[in-house]
C-alpha cells in the first residue's frame, strides 16, 4: 500500500526527483572520472532506465503520443472532421437509443425511494388485470404487514365550469403525494390523515402545468373554491413542477379517492368488491427489510382469505405478482423483441461507422507510409508505432464520443419535444449514459484503431482481406437498415390508403365512462342515448362495443393455431355493430340478441382454424367456455390494424360489461358537424358524466402516428447508415487507387482505356459489395420477422422494399466509388512509375 | 569477475548491507562494494541507480541531503527499518540457497 503512495508522491514531485537523480549521477560521474574510470555510457539512457523503477515512464510516452497525435490530426483537418462526424453519428445514435431506454426503463422516476415501490397486478391461471376494486385494496392496506403504505390511483375526467375540454383527474389515496415525496409550491399537498375520510372537505391539488395553463400561475388560487362536475371543491395547493407522479401521463389535478363518489354521485363504489366497484391501480411501499417476495406471499394469503369472504369477486387461485413500481415504464416480456430490434439497429449503425472509419484510417495510412518508414528507420519499435497509432485512434474516439454524447442529448431533447413527453423527463446524460458512451468509444477505438494500426505498423497493409471485410460489413449493415426503413415506409403508406377491413371515415365513438353504474343503469343509459341519437338527422345507426376500434383497450387471448402463436382479439358487440362498422358477413348470420354462447369469427381466424372448411356450426373454445360459430365476418383488425397476425372473435356482451361499453355512431354525411350535437345529447342524459366523443378518422390518424414516428426514426437511421457506408467506400476506393498508382500507371502506359482502368478499380470492390448486400438482405429478412406485427399487413419479405433498398444502396455505392476512381484516370503514367 | 552482471536480488542485498554501516551517497556505495569484495565486484551506474530508485520506491531506504568528501551537496541514502527487515530476510534466503547449492555439489 505504501508503495503506491510513494509512487503517487513521486509522480506529483516528478521534476524534483528527476533533477535529484540527475545530480546524483552527475556526481557519480565526476568522482569516477577523478578516480580515472572513464564511462562512455549514454547518460540520458541510463537516467531513463533508473527512472523506470518508478513505473511512470508510460505517462511520459503517452503524453508524447498524445501531443503528436493532436498535432497530426490538426494537420489534416478534413480527415479529422470526417472521422469525428462518422464517430459522432455512430456513437450519437446509440447514445440516443440507450438514453431513451435509460429514461424509460433504467432510471427511476424522480420520486422518493423509488426502489422500494412495487406495482401490483391481479393474476390467476387464465386471467390478469391491472385493476383492483377500491374495497379490495382497502382490505390489503388494513391487513398487510410487509407494506408500509399502499397507494391507489384512478383516472377520471371531470368538467370544470366554463371549459369545454375535460380535466384529467387522478383520484389517489391521500397518502399518494406525500409517500412519493411531492412538495407543494405553493399551498399544501394532500394530507394522509385529514383528506382520507369519505366526509372530509373536498379538496384538489393542481399540477404545476395546469396551474400555469388554467390559472396563469396565480398564487391566490390557493384556498379558492372551484366547481368540478358542478360540485364545489377547494384548491389547497400546487405540486412542484419536478413531481412526476407514477407514469408518463401527467394529470391536471390530484384529488382524494375517498371523495371520488362526491363528484359522480355514486355511493357504493368505494365498498363494492366486484368489478362494478371503483377500479384502481395499486402500488405498495415495502417496509424496510421486507422483500418483494415476502410481500407477494403475504398478499397471496390475504387474497385467499378475501376469496372466502367474496368468492364471486376474487378469482380462483388469484395471486398478486409485483414488479418494480418506481419507473416510467415497467419492463414487460413483450418489449424484449423491440429492445432487441432497436439494439440491433444501433449496432448496425455502429458497425457501419467503425467500418467506415477503418477505411478512412487505412487510406490515410498510405499517405503516412513515408512518415512511418522514417520513424521505423529512426528506431521506433513496432510496439511503439502501434501504441502511437492507437493513441491517435483514442484521441479521435474521445472527440467523437464527446460529440456523440452531445448529439444523443440533442436528439433525445428533440424527441421529447416532438412527441410531447412530459417535461420532467430529463434527457441530460447521467452516469449510465456516460459509461455507455465511454465504453462504446473505447470499443470503437480498439476496433477501428487496432486493425489498421497493426497493418500499418507491420507495413503489410497491402493485404486486401481486411478491406474486403470492412466494405462487406458496412454494406451489409446499411443494406439491412435500408430494407427495414423501406418496409416501414411501405407499411405506413399501405395503412394510410388501404382498407383496414372496416369503414371509419363516417364513424363517431362516444365513451360515456359509466363508472359506478349498475348493468341495468347502463342499459337504460344506452337505450336512452340510442333513441335520442336515432332521432337526429344524419345518424344512420348506433352500435355498442366493448373494445372500440382503434382504441386503447383490448382483450386478447393467446392461442396456438397450426403452430403459430396468434393473438385472438375478443370483442363484445351488439348486433348493430357489423352494419355500423361496415364489416360484411361472408357466411352464416349475425349474432342474435339473447343467444349466449354464439360467436362470430373473422375470416382470418376461420382460415387458420378450419382451412378449407365451413366453420359455421363448429365449436370453438374461448377459455373454459365452448361457443358455437354462427357467422364468419370479413377480416377487420379493429384494435391493432398494424398486426397482421391478429384475428377476431365477436360475441354479445354480458350485462356486467355494459357500464364499460362504448357507443359507435355511423353518420350518413360528414361526421364533423355532428360531434357537438352528439356530445350534448350524451351529456343531457347524465350531466355528471363527461363522455369522450371522438371522430374515428382522427383515432386512425393517431394510430398511424406511432408508425410514423417509427418510420421516420428508421429512415433517419437508414440515411445515416447509407452516409457512413458511402464515406467508407469512398475512403477505401481512394485508398485502393492511391495504392495502385503504379499499376494503373503501367496499364495506362500500355494503352489501357479509361473504361478499362475503371473496371479494374471497380472489380476489386464488386465481391465485397455483393456479399455485403446478400448478408444485409438475409439479416433484414430475419430482423423484420420481429416487425411483422407492426407492418399493417405488408409481408416482411415485401419485394418492393428489398429491391428499392438494394437499388438505393447500389446507386450510392457506385457514386462513392466513381468519385475517387476518377482520380485514377488523372494519373500521369510516367510520373507514377518514377515516383515509386 | 570484472564487469560481471550481478543478479538484482544480490545487488539489493549488497547495497543494504553496505548502508547498514551508515548513510552513504551513490558513488560511495559503489566504491564500498568494490572495496569490500576485494575489488572483484564492480557496480555500474546503469544498475546502481535503478536499484536505488527501486529501493526508494519499496521504502527500504530513504534519501537525505548531505555534504560529500569533496564538499558538494549530494544525496545520502539511509537504510530504513523495512530495509533492515528485507536485508535479514534476503540474507537468510540467500544462505539457504547457497547451502542447498553446496549440498548438491557435495552430494553429486
Amino acid at each position: 500500500m505504501n508503495t503506491i503512495f510513494r509512487r503517487i508522491f513521486y509522480l506529483l514531485n516528478r521534476r524534483r526527483f528527476e533533477q535529484e537523480l540527475f545530480d546524483d549521477m552527475e556526481f557519480h560521474r565526476e568522482m569516477a572520472a577523478q578516480a580515472g574510470n572513464r564511462n562512455f555510457g549514454n547518460t540520458l539512457r541510463l537516467r531513463e532506465e533508473a527512472r523506470d523503477a518508478w513505473g511512470w515512464t508510460w505517462v511520459d510516452r503517452f503524453g508524447q503520443d498524445l501531443r503528436y497525435s493532436i498535432r497530426m490530426l490538426r494537420q489534416s483537418p478534413g480527415f479529422t472532421a470526417m472521422a469525428v462526424l462518422i464517430l459522432a453519428l455512430g456513437i450519437g445514435v446509440n447514445v440516443a437509443g440507450f438514453g431513451f431506454f435509460n429514461l424509460m426503463i433504467l432510471r427511476p422516476l424522480p420520486i422518493r425511494h423509488p426502489e422500494t415501490l412495487l406495482r401490483f397486478q391481479r393474476q390467476s391461471p387464465g386471467n390478469f388485470s391491472d385493476n383492483f376494486s377500491n374495497a379490495t385494496v382497502a382490505f390489503y392496506r388494513e391487513h398487510s404487514t410487509m407494506l408500509s403504505a399502499v397507494l391507489e390511483l384512478n383516472f377520471a375526467n371531470l368538467t370544470i365550469e366554463g371549459e369545454a375540454k375535460p380535466l384529467h383527474a387522478n383520484f389517489v389515496t391521500a397518502n399518494f403525494l406525500s409517500e412519493l415525496g411531492a412538495v407543494a409550491a405553493p399551498g399544501r399537498i394532500l394530507d394522509p390523515v385529514r383528506d382520507d375520510t369519505p366526509d372530509a372537505e373536498p379538496v384538489v391539488v393542481l399540477s404545476h402545468g395546469y396551474w400555469e395553463r388554467q390559472f396563469a400561475a396565480d398564487p391566490s388560487v390557493i384556498g379558492r373554491m372551484i366547481r368540478l362536475n358542478g360540485k364545489p371543491v377547494t384548491v389547497v395547493g400546487v405540486a412542484s413542477p419536478e413531481f412526476s407522479g407514477l407514469g408518463l401521463e401527467s394529470p391536471d389535478v390530484w384529488a382524494p379517492i375517498a371523495r371520488q363518489p362526491y363528484f359522480f354521485n355514486y355511493n357504493q363504489a368505494l365498498t363494492d368488491f366486484s368489478e362494478r366497484g371503483l377500479n384502481v391501480q395499486m402500488w405498495g411501499r415495502l417496509r424496510p427489510g421486507a422483500t418483494p417476495r415476502a410481500a407477494e406471499e403475504e398478499l397471496a394469503s390475504l387474497t385467499s382469505e378475501l376469496r372466502r369472504q367474496h368468492p364471486e369477486d376474487i378469482w380462483k387461485d388469484e395471486r398478486l405478482p409485483s414488479r418494480p413500481g418506481g419507473y416510467a415504464v415497467g419492463i414487460r416480456h413483450e418489449m424484449y423483441p423491440v429492445f432487441g430490434l432497436v439494439a440491433t439497429l444501433g449496432l448496425l449503425i455502429l458497425t457501419a461507422a467503425c467500418g467506415s472509419l477503418g477505411g478512412l484510417l487505412l487510406a490515410r495510412g498510405v499517405a503516412r507510409e513515408r512518415e512511418i518508414h522514417i520513424r521505423a528507420a529512426l528506431g521506433a519499435g513496432r510496439g511503439r508505432l502501434i501504441r502511437q497509432l492507437l493513441t491517435e485512434a483514442l484521441v479521435l474516439a474521445s472527440v467523437g464520443m464527446f460529440a456523440g454524447v452531445l448529439l444523443g442529448y440533442l436528439v433525445l431533447r428533440g424527441l421529447i419535444l416532438w412527441t410531447g413527453l412530459p417535461a420532467w423527463l430529463d434527457p441530460s446524460p447521467d452516469w449510465r449514459v456516460i459509461a455507455f458512451a465511454v465504453s462504446l468509444g473505447l470499443g470503437t477505438a480498439v476496433l477501428f484503431g487496432l486493425m489498421p494500426s497493426l497493418q500499418i505498423a507491420r507495413q503489410r497493409h497491402r493485404a486486401s482481406i481486411l478491406r474486403q471485410f470492412l466494405i462487406g460489413g458496412q454494406v451489409a449493415a446499411s443494406c439491412g437498415l435500408l430494407i427495414v426503413a423501406g418496409l416501414l415506409v411501405r407499411a405506413l403508406n399501405h395503412a394510410a390508403h388501404a382498407n383496414p377491413g372496416f369503414e371509419y371515415q363516417k364513424v363517431i365513438s362516444v365513451d360515456p365512462a359509466l363508472v359506478g353504474y349498475t348493468p341495468a343503469g347502463a342499459r337504460a343509459y344506452f337505450d336512452t342515448l340510442e333513441s335520442r341519437l336515432a332521432r337526429l338527422s344524419g345518424v344512420e345507426s348506433v352500435a355498442l362495443v366493448s373494445n372500440p376500434p382503434l382504441g386503447n383497450r383490448w382483450t386478447v387471448m393467446a392461442a396456438e393455431i397450426a403452430g403459430r402463436s396468434i393473438g385472438i382479439h375478443i370483442n363484445h358487440v351488439n348486433p348493430a355493430f357489423f352494419d355500423t362498422m361496415r364489416i360484411p358477413f361472408l357466411r352464416g348470420r349475425n349474432l342474435l340478441r339473447g343467444n349466449k354462447g354464439e360467436i362470430a369469427i373473422s375470416e382470418s381466424l376461420a382460415r387458420l382454424q378450419w382451412p378449407g372448411e365451413n366453420p359455421v356450426g363448429k365449436q370453438f373454445r374461448l377459455g373454459t367456455e365452448a361457443c358455437t360459430v354462427v357467422g364468419v365476418t370479413g377480416s377487420a383488425r379493429l384494435v391493432s390494424p398494424e398486426d397482421s397476425d391478429a384475428v377476431e372473435v365477436y360475441r354479445l356482451p354480458d350485462p356486467d360489461l355494459l357500464p364499460s361499453m362504448v357507443a359507435l355512431i355511423r353518420t350518413s354525411g360528414p361526421p364533423e358537424g355532428l360531434v357537438h350535437t352528439i356530445e350534448s345529447a350524451a351529456r343531457v342524459i347524465d350531466p355528471k358524466l363527461f363522455p369522450e366523443v371522438r371522430l374515428m378518422k382522427e383515432a386512425y390518424r393517431g394510430k398511424l402516428q406511432d408508425a410514423e414516428y417509427m418510420a421516420v426514426g428508421v429512415i433517419v437511421l437508414g440515411c445515416v447508415a447509407l452516409f457512413l457506408a458511402c464515406a467508407g467506400i469512398l475512403g477505401l476506393v481512394a485508398y485502393a487507387v492511391a495504392q495502385g498508382t503504379r499499376e494503373i500507371g503501367i496499364r495506362m502506359a500500355l494503352g489501357a482505356r479509361p473504361s478499362d482502368i475503371m473496371a479494374v478499380v471497380f472489380a476489386r470492390f464488386l465481391v465485397p459489395i455483393l456479399t455485403g448486400s446478400l448478408v444485409g438482405i438475409g439479416g433484414a429478412g430475419a430482423l423484420s420477422q420481429i416487425l411483422r406485427r407492426v407492418l399493417y399487413g405488408i409481408g416482411n419479405i415485401d419485394p418492393v422494399s428489398y429491391v428499392a433498398a438494394v437499388g438505393v444502396l447500389g446507386g450510392a455505392a457506385a457514386l462513392a466509388m466513381l468519385l475517387p476512381a476518377r482520380q485514377a484516370l488523372r494519373i500521369d503514367p510516367l510520373h507514377s512509375i518514377r515516383h515509386e | 569477475m570484472h564487469k560481471k552482471e550481478m543478479p538484482s536480488g544480490a545487488l539489493a542485498l549488497l547495497i543494504l548491507r553496505v548502508l547498514r554501516a551508515g548513510p552513504m551517497h551513490g558513488y560511495a556505495i559503489a566504491q564500498r562494494i568494490h572495496l569490500l569484495s576485494s575489488e572483484v565486484l564492480r557496480v555500474e551506474e546503469g544498475s546502481l541507480y535503478p536499484m536505488l530508485q527501486k529501493m526508494l520506491l519499496k521504502g527500504w531506504a530513504s534519501s537525505e541531503w548531505g555534504i560529500s568528501e569533496t564538499n558538494r551537496k549530494v544525496r545520502f541514502y539511509r537504510i530504513s527499518p523495512a530495509g533492515r527487515k528485507q536485508l535479514a530476510a534476503g540474507w537468510s534466503d540467500y544462505g539457504r540457497v547457497h547451502e542447498a547449492i553446496q549440498a548438491v555439489f557435495r552430494g553429486a
